[in-house]
């Protein structure tokens, strides 16, 4: 099973590559599950056509007691994507970090990954590791490799080298590692450069170069990824390409 | 209202059922929680504290620690002290604080492993879990972890005890006469977890023959080592005076057919006949009466309600039914699965729950804390539970075991 966790700066891009993503792997043939891990809950909504799952944090609230069956706080999308959103607390108020650790801790009950048996798991994770409810996606038995999504802009390559700290730090617990650095373009000057030189002074490879395309915000103005929208445009290639680069090297380490 | 207990106490949390179940293991058990009232661990819900050394400490977080989490304080710890005190192995338990910030406890032990060369356990418990599902965590973790001896049977046949701890059982003898009652049914004890045996004894575990399973805090370790070692597993305790030979039957049936059983759900209910000869009318009329059809006329008005735990107090209600005829309920407020219990039998976590049904009955059987939920019309007949008050009934707390049961 292939598990991998993105993270990256707030806004950066990280839902919308993490939905192409794991379109492009189902479109793969691949049986995939993608947990949203943001109190936003919106990192799986353009798999689903806008139309947004029911968070676990939110079925916890209005019912009061856990949920029986993993249908109760999943819905399936494009690919037939399995989606969860950890959602959060009422703003202001209690522990998101808290939240998605119970989230996991429930679907851990519910037997998710032994019942639903998928070939890849994708966590989308809220910007930075700012605490240890946010480290989960990483724990060991979750995700065993970290993609960091990054632009070329000062303040995510700041974000990326604080997540890629935080993932060294843990290297000791079994944790897992950074594979590298999928870079989201803004059209920045000289964007390349920049992220070329920040992943080689933190021994960092760039592992896909997706480039700004109107054609993501057209698709996500209809509730859908590229991927759904046309699999032949250059920037859905992009995806494909990284899903099965991601696919081989799982093959070969078996 | 949900999750309020206005009456009646509450029962120990999961932090003291680990405590519990690793008290007699030389292990050195380590509850990462805030320094203050912590003796409740180790005193009040615990009756071997006076009389046998455990290692249990409290690693005393604070605010700032847990603020910064600052885990590496509590490995610098753990692995000083483990070095010194060099215990057979390393628990370091969760409790509300570690909980809320999320403390990864099994990554902390395998680091103190690597440091110590001990071997470490971490145990995700939140003070907010029952004591059962405490037990069962811990019971889990030592047999996956130490059971790991040769799956060579022993010549004669041998029983494991799986889930026993002074806060079901007390320390009012009862134990020991399971272990008695075994003995004198031909068979050999294998190890007791988690009361009388040593680590040691449990690594040897898997020689048994057959598990049995004595509350619900032994079922995980008991279909570990189903999983493991092929060992199948009977749930029940030999209360009162006819229960205990259905079960040693039961018992024996199980070494030979390697099914579970639950002993006192009937025949049929996934569960294989409890012996060759289950079908005369002794074990007939017994059957009818442990599996919870009280088809008499005035059944629900004569019924006894027994609360508790789900394994101690089904079993008990099979012995009030074989040995006295008066048809027995539990009213289970703990955790527990359909299977361990009879059709009869209702799950009650919530002391709204009780008020609704204990009115149907007409004797309580309960630990004496629940007596304000008894009406003026109803008897209550006291049964301590230490799990629920701690140690204050111990002196009056009866041993039940394979022995007549006073009408």
């Amino acid at each position: 099973m292939l598990k991998l966790a993105l993270y990256g700066k707030g806004g950066i891009g990280k839902s919308t590559t993490t939905s192409n993503l794991a379109a492009a792997f189902a479109v793969l043939g691949k049986k995939v599950i993608q947990i949203g891990c943001d109190p936003k809950a919106d990192s799986t909504i353009n798999l689903l056509g806008g139309h947004p799952v029911k968070p676990v944090m939110n079925y916890l609230r209005e019912y009061d007691e856990e949920p029986e069956k993993i249908e109760q706080i999943a819905a399936r999308g494009f690919g037939d994507v399995l989606c969860i959103e950890t959602g959060g607390p009422t703003p202001g108020l209690g522990c998101a970090g808290r939240g998605i650790i119970t989230t996991f801790s429930l679907l851990e009950d519910l037997e998710l990954f032994e019942t639903y048996k998928p070939d890849v798991v994708l966590y989308d994770v809220l910007g930075d590791v700012v605490c240890g409810g946010f480290a989960a996606p990483i724990r060991e038995g979750y995700a065993s490799q970290v993609l960091i999504v990054t632009s070329g802009e000062k303040m995510a390559l700041y974000a990326a080298k604080n997540i890629n700290t935080a993932v060294r730090n843990f290297e000791d617990r079994g944790y897992a590692s950074v594979r590298g650095i999928i870079l989201n373009r803004r059209n920045v000057e000289n964007e390349w450069e920049k992220v070329s030189t920040f992943a080689e002074e933190n021994h960092l490879q760039i592992i896909a170069d997706i480039p700004r395309s109107p054609d993501i915000i057209r698709y996500e103005d209809e509730g859908k990824t590229v991927i759904e929208g046309d699999r032949n445009l250059p920037v859905s290639q992009k995806y494909l390409e990284l899903a099965k680069m991601l696919l081989e090297e799982e093959e070969k380490q078996k | 209202m949900r999750q309020v207990a206005g009456l009646i106490s509450t029962y120990s949390s999961d932090e003291f059922g680990i405590c519990s179940a690793l008290y007699e293991l030389g292990g050195m058990v380590v509850m990462h929680d805030a320094s203050g009232c912590n003796s409740t661990y180790t005193t009040h819900d615990e009756p071997r504290w006076y009389d046998m050394d455990s290692m249990i400490y409290i690693s005393a977080i604070s605010e700032m620690e847990a603020i910064m989490g600052d885990d590496e304080k509590l490995i610098r710890d753990l692995t000083e002290t483990a070095l010194e005190m060099k215990p057979k192995f390393v628990a370091v338990v969760g409790a509300p604080i570690p909980y809320m910030i999320g403390t990864d406890l099994p990554a902390i032990a395998a680091i103190t492993e690597q440091e110590t060369g001990i071997p470490c356990m971490g145990f995700a418990a939140n003070g907010m879990n029952y004591y059962t599902k405490g037990v069962s965590m811990a019971l889990e973790a030592i047999v996956r972890r130490f059971c790991t001896g040769p799956a060579v049977r022993t010549e004669n046949l041998s029983v494991n005890i799986l889930g026993a701890t002074p806060l079901d059982f007390s320390l009012n003898g009862s134990v020991d006469s399971i272990k008695d009652w075994i003995r004198e049914n031909g068979m050999d004890l294998g190890a007791c977890l988690s009361m009388g045996s040593t680590l040691e004894d449990i690594a040897g575990a898997g020689r048994a023959h057959v598990n049995l399973v004595v509350s619900y805090g032994g079922l995980a370790a008991a279909r570990y080592l189903k999983k493991q070692y092929g060992i199948p597993y009977v749930v029940g305790v030999p209360f009162g005076e006819k229960f205990p030979a259905m079960l040693a039957k039961m018992l024996k049936e199980a070494a030979s057919s390697g099914k579970d059983l639950v002993s006192y759900r009937p025949v049929g209910k996934n569960q294989a006949p409890p012996g060759t000869d289950s079908q005369n009318s002794e074990d007939h009329l017994a059957g009818d009466r442990i599996n919870g059809r009280h088809t008499g006329k005035d059944a629900d008005k004569t019924r006894i309600s027994i609360i508790g735990e789900s394994i101690f107090s089904a079993s008990l209600a099979a012995a009030i039914e074989l040995d006295c005829g008066i048809p027995t309920r539990v009213l289970c407020p703990l955790d527990t699965e359909d299977i361990l219990l009879r059709e009869c039998d209702l799950r009650t976590p919530e002391e709204d729950d009780l008020m609704k049904y204990l009115p149907e009955t007409k004797i309580i059987v309960g630990d004496p804390m629940y007596r304000v939920l008894c009406g003026k019309d109803q008897r209550f007949c006291p049964l301590p539970h230490e799990a629920f008050s701690g140690r204050i009934y111990d002196p009056v707390n009866p041993n039940l075991i394979n022995r007549k049961l006073a009408k």
